[in-house]
């Protein structure tokens, strides 16, 4: 569904992403786990075009995508639903607003359609009764879960979350680590998620990648991954452990 | 499900609520830096032209020109590349730095389009709606001044300011302010898009953004004045 050839990623003199080749199944959830500036937000930010490769190629449901223009990448994005690692809602829109904004931009949907559309977005992040507060007026965790609930409401095919738990209390990171496993089983989407959790990635991930200096050191199932050798993914376990 | 446009290129609203924002949160401050001024140019004129030609009869007239000229719309235009333009770039730069504009493009809108049309359309409109006023309360707190510190009563100002002053020169003074308000957001808007991480990356844009801003309406007056030149 998602193919890496070979991509290669330079800001200036720095190379972040070294020739990643990488083939992500259809409906599975994958793990990229890695340690902080190692290239994990610029590959998946490369997929929706938000970043251009300057080497290789992606490709997507058979579409080789890295070339494609602004105007030509509309419909890929449109099919790619990204959580940011900010919560990026727009603060001038209220939370139902915020919801609301792609559904309306997007499909002609009646008011009526729209407002329980976004309810029940909302309702899968146990968030009800803000609709009419502004994001400055809610808890960051609360801004990150009103964030994946806009992205959810698309029902995009494919997810990609860039690190979406980070800053959320535990029981909310639970819930939304048994979020991206409902979509998985119940939607067939397929995810990417962007973590440094390895103990959420062993327990709901299908698959696990780790990257290290912008290039892939392991890859596998979870137990695959809790047998590795490699000395960044035993560091990794080591965490899980203490 | 049928799909629609999501590129609606202009935003009513938003377009009337960033006009709000320039032209309305804008006046008070406009209006009380112009009339001051317009009240030094009255009385620096008077100081050198009784120097140098021992007579300020003709400083009425003068200032009157100046004002309409320049000095209401390049003092308007500075204060609003401050006011307005360090506003627009810190917005977007901080919209830059949380993702926010990674999620519209995500959300199928052109960032371009979305965030610089309204801005750009209320900015024009804006400065065209603050330069007439700033000319007007110019020239009210010059007769003021003419008044009380030259002795020349209103009816001696008007007479003088008919003599040096055409309404081509308010025309052409819209015209200034209508090429500064479309420059401001444009300036504000290219430093924000590119708006490094962190408050640092903000600071560093809105301040580029004033600077640029700044001397792009001083460099944009001398080319102007120049050129309208031909017109009187």
């Amino acid at each position: 569904m998602i193919r890496f050839k070979n991509l290669v990623k330079r800001f200036g003199e720095r190379t972040v992403l070294r020739g990643i080749s990488l083939d992500v199944r259809q409906g599975e959830i994958l793990f990229i786990l890695g340690t902080s500036g190692t290239g994990k937000s610029v590959l998946l930010k490369n997929i929706v075009g938000l970043l251009r490769p300057d080497e290789g190629e992606i490709w997507i449901d058979g579409q080789e995508v890295s070339k494609l223009t602004e105007e030509q990448y509309l419909p890929i994005r449109k099919k790619c639903g990204m959580v940011f690692q900010h919560p990026a809602l727009f603060d001038s829109l209220t939370i139902h607003e915020n919801v609301a904004f792609g559904l309306r931009r997007h499909f002609q949907f009646s008011e009526g359609e729209i407002g329980a559309k976004v309810k029940k977005a909302l309702a899968l992040v146990h968030l009800q009764g803000i609709e009419s507060k502004r994001p400055g007026q809610i808890s960051y965790g609360m801004q990150k879960r009103v964030s994946l609930a806009r992205t959810v409401a698309l029902e995009p095919e494919i997810l990609l979350f860039d690190e979406p738990t980070t800053g959320l209390d535990p029981i909310t990171t639970n819930a939304v680590n048994q979020l991206i496993q409902d979509l998985s089983h119940t939607l067939k989407t397929t995810s990417l998620v962007v973590s440094h959790d390895m103990q959420c990635a062993l327990s709901i991930a299908d698959r696990i990648v780790v990257l290290d200096q912008g290039s892939i050191v392991a890859l596998g199932t979870p137990t695959e991954i809790k047998n590795s050798p490699v000395p960044l993914v035993k560091d990794f376990m080591a965490e899980v452990h203490s | 499900m049928a799909t629609k446009s999501p590129n609606r290129i202009i935003r009513w609203k938003e377009t009337l609520e960033q006009l709000h924002f320039i032209a309305n949160g804008s006046l008070s401050i406009i209006v009380f830096c112009v009339c001051f001024a317009a009240i030094v140019t009255i009385i620096e004129s008077s100081f050198h032209m009784k120097i140098v030609i021992q007579n300020d009869s003709m400083v009425p007239g003068f200032a009157a020109m100046l004002i309409l000229r320049e000095l209401a719309v390049v003092v308007t235009a500075l204060l609003l590349t401050s006011r307005v333009g360090a506003g627009i770039a810190a917005e977007v730069g901080t919209m830059k730095v949380t993702e926010q504009i990674d999620a519209l493009k995500m959300l199928g809108i052109p960032p371009s389009t979305y965030l610089v049309i309204p801005r750009l359309i209320a900015c024009i409109f804006g400065t065209m709606m603050l330069v007439v006023v700033a000319n007007m309360a110019c020239l009210l707190s010059a007769m003021v001044v003419s008044n009380s510190y030259l002795g020349y009563p209103p009816a001696i100002f008007l007479t003088a300011m008919r003599r040096f002053v055409q309404f081509q020169d308010l025309i052409l003074a819209v015209v200034k302010a209508a090429v500064f308000g479309a420059v401001i957001p444009l300036i504000s808007c290219y430093f924000g898009f590119r708006c490094e991480a962190g408050a640092e990356g903000v600071g560093r844009a809105t301040t580029n953004s004033v600077v640029v801003g700044s001397i792009a309406v001083i460099v944009l007056d001398f080319v102007l004045s120049y050129a309208f030149s031909y017109l009187y």
